[in-house]
């Protein structure tokens, strides 16, 4: 983890309100893995003040060049500044930095994305082909417009979901994680769920999890100050058993954002 | 001429004024790879308080205005988890360590001060009697001067270090608070901790924060911290430790003239881990641009026109050396 300069080498708008940055970092930049995220200076001027995290929807080396990606929707203050910065200008990041997915699942990985909590996942998916490891795609977004990248998911089985209806499976990409692990054949022993997305989702997949004892990261996303584990303004809730004696909270920033998610309290995460 | 960056607070000698607030850097540990320790006069650790705390649910901090709202609730291991794990981290830093202490009683304060001293690795303590989300014991002793004087005045026998009271600006006059405090022995006061704050989500109808009001920092806030600095620094001859939404270098030193003996840099540092750095430096070459020597010059330099002439703004500054020479 570091400070580092960074350049925007793109910064496109793919659909409405959704955008792909690609930050061009310095040759020394520590190889980030999926689930790990950056801490960036989304403009040039001190407000928006604090820096905003964002998770990695990729990293390209391409000769001496080391470039992250960052796919993002314009939700508040700080991603609209991000998305009015244009080609070429100078930003700065930390990172990479938090745990990230565990990097060599000893199980059939099921990948469960919603929405634009697809980036990290995709990410992980290209990992697993390089290692040629075969995983399972299961992506649900309200509309098809919003299904991001699913032409990238090479060498995994895809399926979509979207809420209208419009591309896949009408309604909740929770329905096709039940029914992939109903008729996939799958137990906690072979099998185990990477997931993303608003969480609402991430507490419906944690809930299905811990009832059929499978096991499942998940990645969170929340405001964080220092991104270090220092300012502790990141807690995240857990149940009663995980949190041991009394309460106790992780940051978000260090101790994930990928987390155990049967042990978080999602009434408790906002 | 290399310009003296040197201050005092009471026996502690700082290489230069410029440390970074409490609840900020953590231990030093967390921000070792981006913030320069070696280049800074210090740091100021999170609070320590006698048993651990968990600290406040969720959102502890959303971003408002040129600002943030906290409310953290000062989560740390408590004062046997910091002897034993925290105490061997602060060892090795290359800068002085302030360890800031918040109790809930006077007995709290006087079992923290002395555990504190005892381990010897503070070159201070921060005395935090301003913390406006610990519930309702938080800002007891920094609102009532009678209870400020209680608690230092029980603390002050129990420890040879330096004693920083650091103070709330939630009240009607901060000078008396100030006075009280130095009255009893404190050898700095810092000031300003957060202003009580609040943001609301409209659509919701529901307080952003867990704890529906928290603590404002950030570029927001540093008007009124000068004001507040200011207002302390002509009523106490200790010395003053200014902060409050110090985000650029520039604004240290306007700290410093209105009659800050040292500053802290809080909330902005979070987006640019460099800032503590740069106040040091800024104040380096402004002392050389303004041809003053050491920067003791310029505590309280600050030229207010008056009926009765210049008020001076930190009357526990002797001689004003050489102002207006400035080229």
């Amino acid at each position: 983890m570091n400070l580092v300069p960074c350049s925007v080498v793109e910064n496109r708008e793919l659909t409405p309100g959704n955008f792909l940055l690609t930050l061009k970092v310095p040759r020394g930049f520590t190889r980030p893995q999926p689930g790990q995220f950056v801490h960036l200076r989304v403009s040039t001027v001190s407000e928006p003040l604090l820096r905003r995290p964002y998770s990695l929807e990729g990293f390209v080396e391409r000769g001496g060049i080391r470039a992250v990606r960052i796919y993002y929707s314009v939700v508040g203050r700080g991603s609209k500044a991000l998305s009015s910065q244009p080609k070429g200008q100078k930003l700065d990041l930390i990172g990479p930095l938090g745990i990230g997915f565990s990097p060599r699942p000893r199980r059939m990985p099921i990948l469960v994305a919603g929405g634009r909590g697809v980036a990290p996942l995709l990410f992980l998916g290209r990992k697993l082909r390089e290692r040629k490891r075969p995983f399972i795609f299961l992506f649900g977004a309200r509309s098809s417009r919003e299904l991001y990248g699913v032409r990238d998911v090479r060498g995994g089985r895809l399926h979509l979901a979207t809420d209208d209806g419009s591309v896949g499976y009408r309604g909740s990409v929770l329905t096709l994680v039940k029914r992939e692990w109903e008729t996939g054949g799958h137990t906690p022993l072979n099998a185990e769920i990477f997931t993303c997305g608003p969480h609402g989702l991430l507490h419906e997949v944690a809930a299905f999890a811990d009832a059929h004892g499978i096991r499942c990261e998940a990645s969170l996303e929340g405001p964080m100050a220092c991104a270090v584990g220092a300012c502790r303004g990141c807690p995240v809730p857990l149940h009663r058993a995980a949190a041991g004696n009394g309460d106790r909270y992780p940051a978000m920033c260090v101790e994930g954002p990928v987390m155990d998610a049967t042990v978080v309290d999602w009434e408790r995460l906002p | 001429m290399t310009p003296n960056l040197e201050v005092h607070i009471g026996s502690l000698q700082l290489r230069n004024p410029v440390l970074v607030a409490s609840g900020i850097i953590g231990y030093g540990i967390e921000y070792a790879r981006l913030v320069d320790l070696d280049a800074i006069g210090g740091i100021v650790t999170k609070t320590v308080t006698r048993h651990a705390r968990a600290g406040n649910p969720p959102p502890r901090v959303v971003e408002t205005a040129s600002g943030m709202l906290n409310s953290i609730g000062i989560e740390n291991p408590g004062l046997e988890g910091f002897l034993e794990s925290k105490v061997p981290i602060l060892r090795e830093l290359p800068c002085a360590v302030v360890v800031s202490v918040e109790g809930e009683d006077v007995r709290e304060f006087c079992e923290l001060v002395e555990g504190v001293s005892r381990v010897g690795v503070a070159h201070a303590i921060e005395v935090n009697i301003s913390c406006p989300n610990v519930g309702p014991h938080g800002l007891r002793y920094s609102t009532d001067a009678d209870m400020a004087r209680e608690v230092m005045t029980a603390i002050r026998p129990l420890t040879t270090l330096p004693l920083i009271a650091k103070l709330t600006p939630n009240v009607t006059r901060i000078a008396d608070i100030a006075a009280a405090c130095e009255s009893c022995g404190a050898d700095a006061v810092s000031l300003v901790n957060t202003f009580v704050g609040m943001a609301v989500d409209s659509i919701s109808r529901k307080p952003i924060l867990g704890t529906v009001v928290g603590g404002l920092s950030g570029p927001a806030i540093k008007p009124l911290a000068l004001a507040k600095v200011w207002e302390v620094a002509q009523a106490v001859d200790i010395p003053v430790i200014g902060m409050g939404g110090i985000t650029s270098p520039a604004d240290a030193v306007e700290f410093i003239l209105v009659g800050s003996t040292a500053v802290q840099v809080g909330t902005a540092l979070f987006a640019n881990p460099g800032l503590p750095e740069a106040c040091v430096e800024e104040l380096g070459s402004y002392l050389r641009r303004a041809d003053v020597a050491s920067v003791v010059d310029l505590i309280g330099a600050l030229d207010v026109p008056s009926e009765r002439g210049v008020i001076r703004a930190g009357r526990h500054v002797l001689p004003r050396a050489r102002r207006g020479s400035a080229s």
